[in-house]
């Protein structure tokens, strides 16, 4: 254990896995890392997000390829489980049970010694405690997207699985569990998020993985993968004095690919942002153009995931 | 959504056996007894007790009570309550819970997969036993309340949680091993014990139904001594005991991959 109370070692590393359903390719020879802190697992529907999930779970044999949690195969070792936890997308609970004795019951199938202490914390954690002696079957999605949390995380597992976690929970619900996982990844705790929310995404993950139809299209920052596609021209959109004079002086740039002149400004293309940061604020002055706005519009990672799922 | 969780996990592997069962037996329970299950056990317990009413008010009085009630207590419990009884106790919960994917939250925990299979073996067997002695036993007083003649209702209400507790092991490993495992659970019980094992003496070997009746035929002297002989009650044992440890061991086998539909929507 390392001195936050984490296991040492790559909490999830994934190399050249493969898995095929009969003739179908779901995930195929992937590779990545999973490290502390929170990674996004981005793609469209039928991309391979759940089986990816399952694998790094053990809930899967990779047809092909390793995959290895804190140096060890999850694969049908249940010992795993001490550090791993899996919120899955679907929200099924069993609905004649309480939303506590839920959350005990699997306390106590994970060996905790103090099942109704851990059990309390982890509603609370959620803000279920109040409702926690209701039955589950009559909770809104939101509530049980947030037993679900509680009972991954009711032994401090150090690599948590989610699959669409946010689905179902109001605004200020996802904004507190965002805080929540963004607090135990500061602890330690390595998180692969699978959302399709990617303002969510964009607002926790350090690092995003792309998939695309089974394989692994990007990994990284997402601002750094924008960057590196240098394919796309980076669009800015600049507010000024006179957005005519500037525009006039900026044709000459090499920098400038291209540009329009719209009523809500003047929108430049350019081959990097760098550069027409540097090029922008000479040529202003030069003109003598006031700049009252600068802005670059396709740098979210909406905007990379888009160009990635394009490509 | 802050306070932080602690991990404790020390427990002696007794605690941890005996808290982990409480804990499956629990999650079992909540998944068992819905409204339409216990009805339809209910309907299916409760309908030799109503047959019995009939017989007892249409019973001759040079009739033979202990044979009446061996054959009937066979043909209505023992072939038909008993076994489908069993089939919706053995296969409800774990189909139910691969179905929708709650079963997810059982097998990502550190408890060994095989005290998990035993566990819902050990539920679905004593529930089926007791549920069929129990409906013996009503039936057998309703039809005669006031002696058990021969020793027959003893000998069925054994027979009869023998013949439960087998086949709820089956039926468990069933619901672990094959997708649609109530309607092939019908399909055994109707064919396989129902028809199959009558026609063929060969058979008699394989069938819980002539395992049960093997017990009850120990216990009693009710039957007719010129019938087949069946299988003896070392037979009936050792079946019995095979069934549990092919339940137990291929459940925790499957367990490890388990047949989860899906984990999305």
């Amino acid at each position: 254990m390392t001195m936050n109370g984490t296991p040492p070692g790559t909490p999830l590393e994934i190399s050249g896995v493969s898995h095929w359903y009969g003739d179908v390719v779901a995930v195929n020879e992937i590779s990545c890392t999973v490290s502390p802190g929170i990674t996004g697992l981005l793609g469209p529907n039928g991309a391979g997000k759940s089986t990816l999930l399952q694998l790094a779970a053990g809930l899967l044999a990779p047809s092909n390829g390793s995959v290895r949690v804190y140096g060890e195969s999850p694969f049908a070792s249940p010992g795993v489980y001490a550090r791993v936890a899996l919120v899955p997308e679907r929200e099924a609970l069993p609905g004649m049970m309480t939303a506590r004795a839920f959350i005990a019951s699997r306390a106590a199938l994970l060996g905790i010694e103090d099942v109704r202490g851990a059990t309390q914390r982890a509603l609370e954690m959620v803000e279920m405690d109040t409702a926690a002696d209701r039955r589950i079957g009559g909770f809104s999605k939101g509530m049980k997207q947030r037993t679900k949390l509680a009972a991954a995380l009711v032994h401090g597992p150090s690599l948590v699985l989610l699959d669409e976690p946010f689905n179902g929970l109001d605004p200020r619900q996802r904004l507190q569990m965002m805080r929540l996982l963004e607090e135990r990844s500061h602890e330690g705790m390595a998180v692969l998020l699978s959302s399709h929310i990617l303002e969510e995404i964009e607002g926790v993950a350090s690092r995003i993985l792309v998939m695309l139809a089974g394989r692994l299209a990007a990994s990284g920052d997402y601002r750094t993968l924008r960057r590196l596609m240098t394919d796309r021209p980076h669009t800015v959109r600049v507010r000024s004095s006179d957005d005519r004079a500037l525009a006039s002086a900026l044709l000459t740039s090499p920098v400038v690919l291209g540009l329009d002149l719209e009523t809500t400004g003047l929108i430049i293309r350019a081959t990097d942002y760098t550069s027409l940061a540097r090029a922008l604020a000479p040529v202003a002055r030069a003109q003598g153009v006031s700049l009252f706005e600068v802005r670059a519009l396709d740098e979210s990672l909406e905007h990379v995931f888009a160009y990635l799922v394009a490509r | 959504m802050s306070a932080p969780t602690t991990r404790t996990v020390a427990l002696s592997r007794k605690a941890r056996l005996a808290t982990s069962l409480l804990a499956l037996v629990r999650l079992s329970v909540a998944r068992t007894f819905t409204p339409m299950l216990a009805a339809a056990m209910a309907a299916l317990l409760l309908l030799p007790m109503l047959f019995a009413f009939a017989w007892r008010a249409n019973i001759p009085s040079d009739a033979d009570i202990a044979q009446l009630l061996a054959t009937r207590l066979d043909q209505l419990i023992l072939a038909l309550a008993t076994p489908v009884t069993a089939l919706l106790l053995g296969t409800s919960a774990l189909s139910a819970e691969a179905e929708d994917g709650t079963l997810l939250y059982i097998v990502t925990t550190t408890t060994p997969r095989w005290w998990i299979a035993a566990s819902r073996v050990l539920f679905a067997a004593t529930l089926a036993a007791l549920l069929s002695a129990g409906s013996v036993a009503a039936t057998g007083f309703i039809t005669s309340p006031s002696e058990d003649p021969a020793n027959v209702i003893r000998a069925f209400v054994v027979a009869a949680a023998f013949g439960g507790a087998t086949y709820a092991a089956l039926f468990t490993a069933l619901a672990l091993l094959v997708r649609r495992s109530l309607i092939v659970g019908l399909v055994y019980v109707l064919f396989w014990e129902g028809i199959l094992s009558q026609t063929f003496p060969a058979i008699h070997y394989l069938s819980v139904r002539q395992w049960s009746l093997a017990i009850a035929k120990r216990l009693t002297d009710a039957f007719d001594a010129s019938a087949a002989p069946g299988p003896s009650v070392r037979v009936a044992i050792i079946g019995a005991t095979a069934a549990f440890v092919l339940a137990v061991v291929l459940g925790g086998r499957k367990l490890h991959t388990p047949r989860i539909t899906r984990i999305g929507t």
